[in-house]
């Protein structure tokens, strides 16, 4: 003896499947999963201008300002170390057995891609000997030591429970209105 | 017309400053944040959080301190864009905002008297008794 629930249910199951049948519901699937994959295909983004991006800068430039191995990547304006993207960690990350050392020296660096700005951090990987990787010294923008805070001679592993240096990342904060001061 | 008006006042809001001028979080960023941290936090060994820093504003002297404190002093911002960033620093790291505001002309008045020992003053003003805010 059926209930009137169960009545409810088998008039509701069989409208159902008069309007509709599998085929097209696994049609309406398949556009959707097609659909999702064939937007970023779409020219619209790569046509856009410069200045209409948003989000992290971003990291597609040809020759040595692109590749994060380089000591002329757009980041590393201001660096005056070893690149950590050489020593088992990446321009953002420091390798494995080191800490990223939480006091740094925050300037700007111009990026070429779209010619803006951006606010970059040097933090520095503490805790393992020297990496002796991709020594890059480019300094753009430092100051005398008694400017400490746009000096690369001190030792910025500050703030870490080892003050032996090993390599340097630079993070991006945002973008910056205008450049640092000191140029 | 009114609607083109709110949309403006609501850009403004989400900048956090007015058309020309440099949101207040950018010049944190740039100048402050290398040893408070993005996050105000500080670092163990001497870099002192600026979580709860409007303590500071509730203890006599303590509102001139913030801007003659030497990392702020010498920010180099001019008097209009340090008011602005202090005036941001206290509500975002703070518990309540700073009133009256920082001006211009307070801070370049302010900031162009160096402390002789600040971190005298600063252990000083946290062990005063703190009044009840403005």
């Amino acid at each position: 003896m059926s209930s009137p629930l169960d009545h409810w249910f088998e008039r509701a199951a069989r409208g159902l499947a008069r309007r509709s049948g599998r085929r097209s519901f696994l049609a309406r699937v398949g556009l959707g999963l097609v659909g999702s994959a064939a937007v970023p295909l779409l020219p619209v983004a790569r046509a856009a201008p410069d200045a209409a991006r948003v989000g992290p800068p971003p990291e597609d430039i040809d020759g040595p300002q692109g590749d994060v191995k380089s000591c002329q990547y757009w980041r590393y304006c201001a660096i005056d170390g070893l690149l950590c993207s050489c020593c088992g960690g990446t321009h953002t990350a420091c390798p494995p057995g080191t800490e990223m050392a939480p006091v740094t020296w925050v300037g700007t660096c111009r990026n070429p891609a779209d010619g803006k700005d951006y606010i970059v951090s040097y933090n520095d990987c503490c805790g393992k000997t020297f990496c002796a990787r991709c020594f890059c010294n480019r300094n753009e923008g430092e100051r005398p030591a008694y400017y400490w805070y746009r000096n690369n001679d001190i030792n910025w592993c500050f703030g870490t429970k080892s003050q032996i240096y090993h390599c340097s990342v630079a993070v991006v904060l945002g973008v910056a209105v205008e450049g640092q001061p000191e140029k | 017309m009114r609607r083109a008006l709110a949309v403006a006042a609501c850009v403004a809001a989400l900048a956090g400053a007015a058309p020309g001028q440099v949101p207040p979080r950018h010049d944190y960023l740039l100048h402050c944040s290398g040893c408070h941290r993005p996050d105000g936090g500080g670092a163990e060994g001497g870099v002192p959080s600026l979580i709860g820093l409007d303590r500071f504003l509730r203890a006599p002297g303590g509102r001139d301190y913030l801007i003659r404190a030497p990392g702020v002093a010498q920010a180099p911002v001019s008097d209009e864009r340090l008011a602005a960033l202090m005036n941001w620093v206290v509500v975002e790291f703070g518990t309540a905002g700073v009133s009256p505001r920082y001006t211009r002309e307070e801070v370049g008045l302010l900031r162009a008297r160096p402390l002789r020992d600040g971190t005298e003053l600063r252990a000083r003003l946290l062990a005063a008794p703190t009044r009840r805010a403005p």
